[in-house]
Formats: C-alpha cells, sequence, structure tokens
C-alpha cells in the first residue's frame, strides 16, 4: 500500500517553510503521491468516461471490442430511443420525487432518533439503539415476501407509500449509525448552554444541534439519496403500474427475453446518473461549508 | 437540566416513528422469515409445518458453510481495505492543492448502480478481450488467467469490484469525520510542534475512532449480507466458487422453489451477523482502551 | 418539514385510492389483467403484436378491458415468484414449461385450459409439454429448435464445408485451431448453453429416448452412452473447441465474438434468427456471412441428423384464483391464434400453432428452418426445463463442472443419477 507518500507529503502541510537538504526529497515525494492520487483518480472517473462510450456503441460493437475503443458512429440515436420508447421522463420524475421525499423522511426521522440517543438519559437508549443496529442485520430478499402480503393487506401494492416507506425504513439504520458517530464527536456545551437558558428541547434539536450537523447530514444524504436513486428490487416488486415506476425499473424496459439492447440501457443508465451527479456536487460542498457555520454560534 | 433531558415525552415523540416504522417494516418480516424457515414451502402451493428440520440441514450444509466462509473472506478483505481508504482520506482532507477536486472525482464511482458496474467489471475481465488481460499481455504474460471462469481464483477476482464499489462510500464518511475535527484542536496541534504523522495519529485518527469503528460495522455487515455484483457477474459460479450466503439465499428461494429453506438461510444470515458484529465490537474495543 | 411529509404521504395515499377508483370506472367493463415480458424497448416486435392483438380484441368486446404489466426476462421470474406466494397471480401471464410450471400446477395456481386449446393446431409434442396427468395447462406461444449457426466467410478461408458426420465436425474444429481461430464460442456462465452440446450429443449416441428415459426414471443416467457423450464433450473441451474463459461468459457476451466474427460457430435455438436475418441493428455484411448446420451424426449412433434439442418456449397461463376465469380464457384463445398468425413474419418467432410456409415474405434462412422442423423426427426438451428446478440445479452446476474439467464423465453421470434417484 502507498503508506510511504503520506508522511512525506503530509509535512508540507505545515506552513514552516523548510529550506533545508530536505526540501528535494519533499518535490519527489510529493510528486510520487501526485502520481499514485492521479493514478487513482483515473481508476475512479473511468467508469463514467466509459460509461458514456458504452451507451454510444452498437449492440455488436458493444461486445468483444477492447474496453478503450471509441464508437465507430456515435449512436444518439441511442438517446432519443431512450428517452422516447417507454415514459423515460415519467420515471425519471419519480425517481425524483421519492428520492427526496425519503431521504428527507429519513434524515429527519434519524436526527430524532439519534438526537434523543445522544442527548438525553433515559433507560432503554441502548436497546433502541440496538434494535436499530440489528435491522441493519437483515438481508433484503427475506423481506420481499412478507412486505408485500403485508402492502397487500392494506392496499398499498402499487402504491408509491409503499416505496417511500420501504426505503425510509431500510435507510434508518445505517443513517442513524452515521450519525451516531458525529454527534458523539460533538461537544455538548452549547446545548447545555441553552437548556441552562431555559431553551425547550424542541429548541435546541432545530435551531442549535441541526445546524451544526448540516455536514453529517449532507453526508448521509448523499449516501441516502444515492442508494434510493438506484434501488431497484422494491420498485420491481411493489410496483406494477407504469404510472409509479422509477429510472432503474425503465432499465429493464431495455433487456429482452433473448435479446439485449445494451446500447439503450447505457444511454438510459447515462440520463440517470446526471441528476444525481447534480445533486451530490451541490452537497458534497456542504460537507465543508457546513463546519465553518456550525462552530460559530451565539 | 436532568429533568428537561429526560423528559419522556419529547423522548417517545422523537424516537416512536422511526422505531415505528423499523418494528413493522423491518421486524416483522425477521420473524416471518424465521417462522418461514420453520416450513417446508415451495413458495407457490401449501406449506407443511417441519419444525427445526430445515435448520438441522442447514448446520450439515456444506454448501451454506462454504458460502459463509466466502462471506468472511469478503469481510476480511473490506476490513483491510478500509486502511486504504483512510489514508486516502487523510491525504485528501489536508490541504494540499487540488484535493477538493480529488474529492469529487473520486466519490464518483459511488453513483453508479451496480448495473453499470457489473457492465464495466465483466467487459474488463473478458478473457479474450477484456483490458485485464491486455494489460497483463503488455508486461509479457502469456496465459493469462480466466478470471471469473477459474475456480480457483474467481471469488478473489469478484472481491476486486465489490470492495472498489464502496471506496467513495468510505472515502466520504472519514472524509467528513476529518473535516469534522475542530479547528482549533489541529492549530494548537501545530503551535506545539506537531507533525503530519502525529497529528495524524495522535490527534486526528482518536478523534474519529467513533466513526471508523462504524464503519468497520458497516463494512462487515454489509460483506455478509452482500449480493448484487456477486449474483449478477459470476452467479456463485464456477459451481459454487464464488458463492456468497445471499445468493445461495436467493437461489434457494426464488430459483430452486425451496423458498422454506432459503428463508432458514436469511436468518441464519442474520445470527452470522449478529456474532459478527459481536466479535468486531470486542476487537475494535480493547483498541479503544489502548488509550 | 413536518407538512411536506404529511403532504407527501397524502398525495400518495390520494393516488394510490384514486387508482382503485379507475378500475372501478372501467368496472362496467371486465378488466383482465395480463403480464408478459416483452417491454417496448427490448421486444419491441412482441410488444406490438400483443398491443395489437389486445387493441383489436378490445374492440371487438367493448365490455372488456386488458391491463397489462410488463417487465423484463428476470425481473418478471422473480416477480411471479412473489405474487405466487401471495396468491397474486394476473389473470393471464407467462411461463415456461415442465419442470418450471409443475409447481404452480401443483399448487393449483394455473387453471386447466383444455377447454380453448385446439390440439390438432399445435405441432406434436408442444402442449404435452405444457400438460400434466392429461390436463393441459398453458398454451405454449413459441417453438425452438437449436442449430448450430457458423461463419460462411471464415470456414472458406480454411475451406472447410458444413460438416455432416461428427468426424468431420472434429476435423473442423482442429483446423481451425490450428490456425488460431476460435472454433465455437460458449457463454457457459448461463449453464444451459453447454447443456444444449451435452444433449445433443447424448442424443446422437444413444438416440432420442436415453436422456428422457433417465430424467422420468424408466431408465438410468448412468446409461453407457450417457457417459460416452459426457467423455466427447470432454474431448472437444481439451482440443480448445471453445472460446477461452467460456465459464465465466454469459450467452450474451459469448454471442459477442459470433457477432463479431471472432469465432467461427454458435449453437443457439432459432429465437436468434432475427440477428442473422431480419433485424435492422445488424450489419446486412454480417447477415450474408451467417449460415446453419444440423448438428452431425455420430458414427454407430442411434440419433440421426433430424433429432433436435428444442421444444416450446413461453406459454400462456390463466389463473385458478382469477375472478374473470372466462374473459381471461376467451381471450388467450384469441392471443394464441392471432399471435400463431403473425409472429414469423412480425417478430421472427416461430409459434407452437402450424405456421404456412408458402409465405413468400419470409427470408429463405426462416424456410428452411420452417421445413426442417416440418421433417423433425424427434424433439427433445431442454434438459434444466424437463426436470424439477432442484435436479436442474445439480444437472446445470454439473454442466459447468465437465466442461470446467472438475468433475469426470463418470462423476458427471453419477451426480446426476444420483440426484433423480434422491427425488421420486
Amino acid at each position: 500500500m502507498s503508506k510511504v507518500s503520506s508522511p512525506q507529503a503530509a509535512s508540507l502541510d505545515l506552513s514552516v517553510p523548510d529550506k533545508s537538504k530536505k526540501s528535494l526529497l519533499n518535490k519527489i515525494g510529493f510528486g510520487f503521491l501526485y502520481l499514485i492520487l492521479g493514478v487513482f483518480a483515473i481508476i475512479q472517473i473511468y467508469p463514467l468516461v466509459w460509461l458514456v462510450f458504452f451507451s454510444l456503441k452498437t449492440n455488436q460493437e458493444v461486445f468483444g471490442m477492447s474496453p478503450f475503443s471509441l464508437p465507430q458512429d456515435p449512436q444518439w440515436a441511442n438517446y432519443t430511443k431512450a428517452w422516447t420508447s417507454g415514459n423515460i421522463g415519467l420515471y425519471f420524475f419519480n425517481s425524483v420525487w421519492i428520492t427526496i421525499l425519503s431521504v428527507a423522511l429519513t434524515l429527519i426521522l434519524a436526527s430524532f432518533v439519534t438526537f434523543a440517543v445522544t442527548r438525553m438519559s433515559w433507560k432503554f437508549s441502548g436497546l433502541v439503539l440496538g434494535l436499530f443496529l440489528v435491522a441493519y442485520m437483515i438481508p433484503l430478499h427475506s423481506t420481499l415476501i412478507p412486505l408485500f402480503n403485508m402492502y397487500n393487506s392494506m392496499n398499498l401494492i402499487d402504491s408509491p407509500v409503499s416505496i417511500v416507506l420501504s426505503y425510509t425504513a431500510f435507510n434508518l439504520p445505517l443513517t442513524i449509525m452515521i450519525l451516531l458517530g458525529f454527534y458523539q464527536a460533538f461537544p455538548r456545551e452549547i446545548e447545555e448552554a441553552a437548556v441552562m437558558d431555559g431553551c425547550s428541547i424542541h429548541r435546541i434539536f432545530f435551531q442549535i444541534t441541526l445546524p451544526m450537523t448540516v455536514p453529517v447530514l449532507s453526508t448521509t444524504g448523499i449516501i441516502n439519496m444515492i442508494y434510493n436513486w438506484n434501488e431497484f428490487v422494491f420498485v420491481n416488486t411493489f410496483i406494477s403500474s407504469d404510472k409509479w415506476k422509477t429510472l432503474t425499473v425503465g432499465i429493464n424496459n431495455f433487456v429482452g427475453q433473448y435479446l439485449t439492447d445494451w446500447g439503450a440501457i447505457g444511454a438510459t443508465l447515462v440520463i440517470s446518473i446526471v441528476p444525481i451527479l447534480l445533486a451530490f456536487l451541490f452537497l458534497s460542498d456542504k460537507i465543508v461549508e457546513g463546519m465553518a457555520a456550525g462552530s460559530v454560534k451565539g | 437540566m436532568k429533568k428537561v433531558m429526560s423528559n419522556k415525552f419529547v423522548i417517545a415523540l422523537y424516537t416512536l416513528p422511526a422505531l415505528f416504522l423499523i418494528l413493522a417494516l423491518i421486524y416483522i418480516p425477521i420473524v416471518l422469515s424465521g417462522y418461514y424457515g420453520l416450513m417446508d414451502w415451495d413458495g407457490i402451493g401449501q406449506m407443511t409445518f417441519i419444525g427445526l428440520d430445515n435448520y438441522v440441514t442447514l448446520i450439515q450444509d456444506k454448501v451454506f458453510w462454504t458460502s459463509t466462509w466466502h462471506s468472511l473472506l469478503l469481510a476480511i478483505f473490506s476490513t483491510a481495505s478500509l486502511l486504504l481508504y483512510l489514508a486516502i482520506s487523510l491525504v485528501l482532507a489536508s490541504k494540499i492543492k487540488g484535493s477538493d477536486l480529488l474529492r469529487k472525482i473520486y466519490l464518483i464511482p459511488m453513483l453508479l448502480s451496480s448495473v453499470a458496474i457489473a457492465q464495466l467489471w465483466m467487459k474488463i475481465f473478458d478473457p479474450t478481450n477484456g483490458m485485464a488481460n491486455k494489460l497483463l499481455e503488455m508486461f509479457g504474460v502469456e496465459n493469462t488467467p480466466v478470471w471469473l471462469a477459474d475456480p480457483a481464483i474467481a471469488l478473489f477476482a469478484i472481491f476486486i469490484p465489490v470492495i472498489w464499489q464502496y471506496a467513495g462510500f468510505y472515502i466520504l464518511i472519514y472524509y467528513a469525520a476529518l473535516k469534522n475535527v475542530p479547528d482549533e484542536v489541529i492549530e494548537a496541534a501545530k503551535i506545539d510542534g506537531a507533525s503530519a504523522l502525529q497529528m495524524a495519529f495522535k490527534i486526528k485518527l482518536p478523534l474519529i475512532s467513533g466513526i471508523f469503528k462504524v464503519t468497520v460495522m458497516l463494512a462487515v455487515v454489509g460483506s455478509l449480507k452482500y449480493f448484487d455484483l456477486i449474483y449478477v457477474m459470476t452467479g456463485g459460479g464456477p459451481n459454487g466458487a464464488s458463492e456468497v450466503i445471499a445468493s445461495y439465499m436467493y437461489k434457494e428461494a426464488f430459483k430452486l422453489n425451496n423458498f422454506g429453506y432459503g428463508s432458514a438461510i436469511g436468518f441464519g444470515l442474520l445470527v452470522l451477523c449478529l456474532v459478527m458484529t459481536w466479535l468486531t465490537s470486542k476487537l475494535t474495543k480493547s483498541k479503544d482502551d489502548v488509550q | 418539514m413536518s407538512l411536506a411529509l404529511t403532504g407527501g404521504l397524502i398525495l400518495g395515499g390520494c393516488s394510490s385510492s384514486s387508482s382503485d377508483e379507475s378500475s372501478e370506472a372501467s368496472g362496467d367493463k371486465t378488466v383482465v389483467k395480463m403480464m408478459h415480458l416483452w417491454p417496448e424497448g427490448s421486444s419491441n416486435a412482441q410488444y406490438t403484436i400483443v398491443d395489437d392483438i389486445i387493441k383489436t380484441y378490445e374492440k371487438e368486446n367493448p365490455d372488456v378491458d386488458i391491463q397489462t404489466e410488463i417487465l423484463g426476462n428476470e425481473q418478471y421470474k422473480e416477480k411471479i415468484k412473489v405474487l405466487s406466494a401471495s396468491n397474486e397471480l394476473p389473470d393471464v401471464g407467462i411461463t415456461w414449461a415442465a419442470g418450471y410450471m409443475k409447481p404452480f400446477v401443483e399448487g393449483e395456481m394455473f387453471a386447466p385450459l383444455d377447454d380453448i386449446a385446439q390440439k390438432d393446431k399445435f405441432v406434436a409434442g408442444t402442449l404435452d409439454a405444457f400438460s400434466f396427468d392429461e390436463k393441459t395447462y398453458a398454451l405454449p406461444l413459441e417453438l425452438n429448435i437449436t442449430p448450430v449457426y457458423y461463419n460462411k466467410e471464415i470456414f472458406k478461408k480454411y475451406n472447410l464445408e458444413a460438416p455432416k458426420t461428427y468426424d468431420e465436425f472434429l476435423k473442423v474444429v482442429k483446423t481451425l485451431t490450428d490456425n488460431k481461430v476460435t472454433p465455437i464460442t460458449l457463454g457457459n456462465k448461463d449453464r444451459w448453453t453447454g447443456s444444449m452440446w451435452y444433449m445433443y450429443l447424448a442424443d446422437r449416441i444413444g438416440g432420442p429416448e436415453v436422456l428422457n428415459n433417465a430424467i422420468n426414471r424408466s431408465g438410468s443416467f448412468e446409461d453407457p452412452a450417457l457417459v460416452k457423450a459426457a467423455e466427447e464433450v470432454k474431448n472437444l473441451v481439451d482440443m480448445g473447441a471453445f472460446v477461452k474463459g467460456f465459464n465465466g461468459l454469459s450467452n450474451d457476451e459469448a454471442k459477442g465474438y459470433f457477432m463479431n466474427e471472432q469465432a467461427a460457430m454458435y449453437m443457439m435455438a432459432t429465437w436468434e434468427l432475427p440477428n442473422y436475418t431480419t433485424s435492422p441493428d445488424v450489419a446486412q455484411e454480417f447477415k450474408d456471412k451467417v449460415g446453419y448446420f444440423k448438428f452431425p451424426t455420430y458414427e454407430g449412433g442411434k440419433g440421426n441428423a433430424d433429432s433436435y434439442v428444442g421444444g416450446p418456449g413461453v406459454g400462456l397461463f390463466v389463473s385458478e384464483q382469477s375472478k374473470v376465469k372466462e374473459e381471461a380464457k376467451e381471450f388467450v384463445s384469441y392471443l394464441v391464434e392471432e399471435w400463431g398468425k403473425r409472429s414469423v413474419v412480425d417478430a421472427g418467432v416461430i409459434p407452437a400453432t402450424f405456421v404456412d410456409t408458402n409465405n413468400a415474405e419470409l427470408h429463405p434462412m426462416y424456410i428452411d428452418i420452417l421445413k426442417d422442423l416440418e421433417n423433425a423426427t424427434n424433439l427433445t426438451l431442454y434438459a434444466d426445463v424437463q426436470m424439477s428446478a432442484k435436479v436442474a440445479d445439480v444437472h446445470l452446476n454439473q454442466i459447468q463442472s465437465l466442461f470446467g474439467g472438475e468433475s469426470t464423465p463418470k462423476q458427471f453421470t453419477k451426480a446426476q443419477e444420483d440426484a433423480l434417484a434422491a427425488e421420486k
């Protein structure tokens, strides 16, 4: 592993200029570090580039050709096909609102719970936390049939409510665990001071704790968003009508009984990655931003 | 103050909605899963109660134990990979030039759905035209491996995309955690003359140890439950060489009309996760005590 | 924030009740729910045929409303599982034959369709694959046989001709390997692809009954012919006949090698025909190079060249629990008939009902295939479809092992004999 580079490069972080004979060594280490980082960056961005190329190939080109090969005749038609056959616009819209609603619900409920478990004192806080922890351990496919039966008896099959609720429930354990790690690191002095000042719990939560946790909320927000956006199994099982389907199911529109239209699938995948890429770029700045805002509190 | 902080009504208000959701949508299925495990059921016709037979069969099932071993191997490799991600995050979180851009780039694969990742890696592993073998050939390797087709290496080959898939996820968490370390603490350490190495090991890492422990647990449980890429890319093959618990469970329940037994496997997985979590927390606790 | 949440839930809740209303508003109409696996995007031809048929039917029967739910292949299978576990099968749906549908029949989920099955209209054997205890539980829509497709240009380059005997076939393979050309592409990650090769060898060596007898237990899987077939498979693998890494390639990936002319031969069912005949997505240049030959005969063997591995593809079922059984049955009957008229020309799919080959619009390869079909002496249904799911799994895993060199021919046959014996 490339641990060698870390200490050398990190020593450059100190803004104390060191003009000793070490500076050449530093530069080499620095260069080496950037080489490693650069290689890793290429590895990480390559899939996206590959995906775009993939979406522009014909079915025949997709197979057997080197993964480096450029499409010989960019099939923009794949994009028109992806957009017009089937209801991609509708699926897109559904993906968006279902994701936003589920993520919002998950973040707020998880914050409530983590706040209660870490800040308030009660006997069962450990037990409740344990319950969420264990909930993380269930394999997804074990829940399909029981959930289907449950939703069916409540007439929620083929309703987006089943999806939103399922996403929220299944993301709660993970979100709570991550929030927990961060909440434990936050100093309690500000909140304790607020209590002394006579603030109600609700005010403390909404006006102090939540703003302080914007970074971790952005982090878990990104994670939840990605999970919900790309989720497939629940939508496929609980939703039948076209009007409630999401993008991931829409991709399967191109998987045939004997023939798969890979170019169109590629195009759909690229289309579906654009909004989440934008949301991600926006939110990832918030991870750092929040810190500055949160620590200053009168 | 204690009174405010132990207001039962508020506690209930804050925890019940979430609790209710998981009890209804997760715990009921868990219980039902264990219940179905007591049945001989093909998922279609009638169920027949057979008591603990499925569970007894499970304990003696060689394939189950091989799959469990594979899942455990994945857990071990995943946890090891955490160290790499932590190192990367430490570098990213320091103020080197370009860390902002790099951070964004590093997280991009997180956005890809499993479908895309599976396709990409299957192409990379293609024995004749794939990038992996083409690279090896450039270095003069003659008999390039057949990756996913070779029972001896299929498991390790498939681990690569699975672990790589989560790089962004962990780097994101570690990065946020590291950024969360108050500036005052870092400044104070710098003034005290701490080198970067000391900074990392004596200050930053201990402060994020809580998060690190969480990620270890996520990695372990996540690996034990893992399904997606393995099922799509190898189907657990060749002949079970890359089978993991979740794929085995899926096959039994959904493909082989063995729903009762499949449920028992799922329940077994749950128990395994519990055991591993307990073990992991014991192991990571000792690291804490050293401080 | 809480307002947004309640708003969202109400929205979701309202919509679900309004969708109830809309199905009640068409309440004067009988609603027949149908699920199939031909999405508009990937299976446009089949999708269009079904869509047209539905529209025509609805016009002629204004009191019936047919609602469709369309899924991709794997997703369809998964969903049907969940639905059947909850007794929520659609009124009309797609099913596969024999071993796949047996649990459904035993669980009384499919309605008997003898009253609408016009036996003389179906190719011999196709209805039987969907029947149990003399009753028919689904009507077949597709019929496939499995030739070996080959690249005529590659053959010509090495002065090869389509082999008629197995010895000629082995010579072809050897010539190709000597010239560093991949003889056969095979996607054995999916396992059933390798099974077809085995089945043909079993048929040519031991005759058409030997495998069936082993499966239906009137014979044994350790029959010498079946062992010999496994030995021949091993021989082929050892010769380097198959593409590198076949056990890790899916059928789709393997197909690519043939389509890119990196492999000379590809054994696959006739559902591939559109790729070599009518499909606009494939270059005409390539299509012109493709021909096919029947699996060669084996010296001293009991099988002949007109015996095929193949059989019916998917069929339509009517749910036993359906509240609109009679209407569903009527629709199915209509669909099967209309489908039969259009499927070859419009979708390149051979139906299970008899097709009039005097249609000049057909691509020559189709006409040849259909003629061969008429002269077929036997159709052996795919082994993994004939067997029950559990035994099929053993069979398929063994196929991977045999091809991969992990199981010897004797171990291969023994494992399956044991599995079959354990069942009954």
